[in-house]
């Protein structure tokens, strides 16, 4: 019987996705036949038969990504019981021994942090983070390792092989190597190995490796029971049965890195993230490990330009043909503002701060499966109806997926208008490179104090998320004050009459 | 250690289909070791190409609008999702054994290396991405890449270098998955027009450093293959 596991296609590969099963279970496959195909990064990859016999069981379905080494499934003789074979294989299975967290390819992030993380809300800080753990109970691993060697081609001595991403993590925190032991294949010594030493030696783990720890943990600790969390890989229940197409997979939290096989129940579907989500992933995660975010939060009276609005409107979408909204309104005054808080409207460039005397704003656009950011190039030469135009331009053509390149580039500043779908206040994450990003809720009306007395008031809540690195508190402050003059007392009916 | 080498520049504009089953049956003669490793160097007809990983929304048009453009479509068994190949693009099939222990991420990189050099040596500097694929100038693709490993030891496919390419065809597709990023050519980057005939000779020499490989001429009959034998002789 022959374990057909996930190729190795090159030192930096660390994981590879099933792509086609070119045979089924129960066909007969002969020794170099091809049997499935796997996709890692540009490569597709045909990958032949290990020995002669029959498929006798797919442990892993098409469409899933898992590490290398992984089984993915047996040939056998055809006389074996299926279920023989599984229940031997179970142990192995449970440890997926090379899942370091970077790979070539896309920057992968987790998907339930982020998925919140444009609105922004922090999923991390919600979930408790997990004490860390070595990756997988060593003997466990060690055996799983060793099998997995034994099935890979021999290319030397394993255990000597060293990737860029483990020797630099070794160099970063003097961590020596001659100590560590090996849990991947033959007994490599693989990215979790070196960070199980670094927790355990007590050294601090670097900001990268801190920052994902916590959000990494939540999707495993929302997907399991807390008891099968943790229970160790041996006594896991064969997930990966015929019925549920799931990837074999460890089940200890501090295992559940981004690329490790998904483990899904059976009233669970497993979505690969797409590109769109996985940019998103990288983007929203770098910037909350770039910038020290801080928050603040004015409200603003909104009735003249509620009235105004409602008085023009019509007239408006008949001359303009689109919907005049309240996004230029807000844009034209955070423009303003921006000039004469320069700040605000800056750069963190390494040690320099980069200045500028336009600005360039990003719009935040929802469209499908994701959001974008086009942006409204020297939008502070424009007025209220130029603003307007060039906003709908941008939204209408993100969501048509026409934008060119150098549309989603280059912004200064950031606005995103979660009101639209009636949030009351948002805690957004910063638009890197951007120093700050303002949030435009919803406009209700509210009752106020005026002049001493209650008076019904269109109101909303107008915040932003700044750097701290860039921006202290007092101007964060005097910056959205100003926006908030703007949005009270702008004269724009100027503005409407020189469209 | 320098390897010889077949170099296969099959001349004028080869069809798609032909191309690709030459491409095949090279790599399966490649594989039971009757033919060298190889290059093949040739120029397509306006086709779309879809890639294993290639969903509809990569796609703005469909297949019917992209038929009316006179431009064929054809799903193939690469990596990767749409492309774009036609005129003024050089297009290059490396048929090579990579072994029994393949560095599939290695091979590529080794590609991007040699179109990252023959570009250099006409002054236009190019780079990889560190996310993607491909050989860029900012965040313009100027090469794409997708490979098929076969039996887990030859390569099918290649890589595509915009010299001239008509830039409005991409137009059509968002190329390869990446709706942010762009598509350029060595002629709008050098802001002349950059031949494939002036690019070829830079590529099968860059390619030949970088595979440490010593080319010769293929056999006639080889590169005829892909020209559509029949049509050749007569």
């Amino acid at each position: 019987m022959a374990n057909v596991v996930m190729p190795q296609l090159g030192e930096t590969v660390l994981e590879g996705t099933v792509v086609r099963w070119l045979k089924q279970e129960g066909e007969r496959i002969t020794l170099d036949e091809p049997l499935f195909e796997i996709s890692t990064d540009k490569v597709d990859t045909e990958v032949p038969s290990p020995a002669e016999g029959v498929l006798e069981r797919i442990l892993v379905a098409e469409g899933q990504t898992v590490p290398v080494g992984t089984e993915l499934a047996i040939v056998g003789t055809g006389e074996s019981a299926a279920g023989e074979a599984l229940s031997e294989e179970v142990p192995r299975m449970a440890a997926p021994a090379e899942s370091a967290t970077e790979v070539p390819a896309i920057p992968a992030a987790p998907a339930a942090p982020v998925a919140s993380a444009p609105l922004g809300t922090s999923a991390a800080a919600e979930v408790p983070t997990p004490p860390p753990a070595p990756a997988v109970p060593e003997s466990v691993s060690d055996d799983a390792g060793t099998e997995a060697g034994e099935r890979l081609p021999d290319r030397g001595p394993r255990s000597a092989i060293l990737s860029p991403v483990v020797r630099r993590l070794a160099r970063e925190h003097d961590v020596d190597l001659a100590r560590v032991r090996g849990t991947g294949p033959g007994g490599r010594i693989t990215r979790h190995d070196v960070e199980g030493a670094i927790v355990v030696g007590n050294v601090p783990p670097d900001g990268e490796s801190a920052a994902l720890s916590a959000p990494e943990a939540a999707p495993a600790i929302a997907a399991e029971p807390p008891p099968v969390a943790q229970a160790p890989p041996s006594a896991v229940t064969p997930v990966a049965s015929v019925s549920t197409p799931a990837a074999p997979s460890s089940n200890e939290p501090a295992v559940t890195r981004p690329e490790a096989p998904v483990v899904a129940n059976e009233d669970e579907e497993v979505q690969p993230l797409s590109h769109l989500r996985r940019a998103i992933a990288g983007h929203m995660l770098q910037s909350t490990q770039t910038a020290a975010r801080a928050w603040t939060l004015v409200e603003v009276d909104m009735e003249r330009i509620v009235r105004l609005r409602e008085r023009v409107k019509e007239a408006f979408a008949a001359r303009e043909g689109f919907k005049l909204t309240y996004m230029p309104f807000v844009t034209r005054a955070t423009n303003e503002a921006l000039l004469e808080f320069p700040m605000v409207n800056a750069e963190l460039r390494g040690q320099d701060l980069i200045l500028r005397r336009h600005v360039h704003m990003g719009i935040a656009v929802s469209i499908d499966g994701g959001l974008i950011v086009p942006v409204v190039r020297n939008g502070d030469e424009m007025n209220l109806v130029g603003l307007a135009r060039a906003i709908d331009d941008l939204a209408t053509r993100a969501r048509g997926k026409q934008l060119q390149p150098d549309e989603v580039h280059g912004s200064t500043f950031s606005i995103t208008n979660p009101g639209a779908y009636g949030s009351l206040s948002s805690l957004p994450i910063i638009n890197q490179p951007n120093s700050a990003i303002l949030s435009f809720d919803a406009i209700e009306k509210r009752p106020v104090v005026v002049d001493d007395a209650i008076a019904i008031r269109h109101r909303v809540y107008l915040s932003m998320s700044w750097d701290h690195r860039v921006i202290d508190g007092a101007m964060a402050t005097l910056f959205l004050t100003r926006v908030k003059e703007h949005l009270e007392t702008w004269d724009w009916d100027e503005d409407l009459d020189h469209g | 250690m320098t390897r010889p080498g077949w170099l296969l520049e099959p001349s004028g504009v080869i069809e798609y289909h032909r191309a690709n089953e030459a491409m095949h049956e090279l790599a399966d003669r490649r594989l039971e070791d009757d033919v060298p490793d190889s290059l093949v160097l040739l120029e397509h007809p306006p086709v779309f190409t879809a890639g294993r990983t290639s969903k509809p929304d990569h796609a703005v048009w469909d297949e019917d609008r992209f038929r009316a453009t006179g431009a064929e479509v054809r799903h193939i068994d690469r990596g990767g999702s749409f492309t774009f190949h036609g005129p003024g693009q050089l297009v290059g099939y490396p048929i090579v054994d990579l072994g029994s222990r393949p560095d599939a991420i290695g091979y590529i990189r080794n590609l991007e290396e040699v179109v990252i050099r023959a570009a250099a040596d006409l002054g236009i500097p190019l780079h990889r991405s560190p996310v993607q694929t491909g050989v860029w100038s900012g965040d313009r693709k100027v090469c794409a890449i997708g490979v098929r490993i076969k039996r887990m030891r030859v390569t099918l496919h290649g890589f595509a270098i915009n010299c001239t390419t008509d830039l409005s065809w991409f137009d059509a597709i968002v190329p390869c998955g990446l709706a942010s990023t762009g598509v350029t050519s060595l002629s709008a980057l050098s802001g002349r027009a950059v031949t494939i005939r002036e690019l070829s000779p830079l590529v099968r020499a860059r390619f030949s450093e970088v595979f440490a490989m010593a080319f010769v001429s293929a056999p006639a009959t080889e590169t005829a293959r892909f020209v559509g034998a029949v049509a050749n002789v007569s």
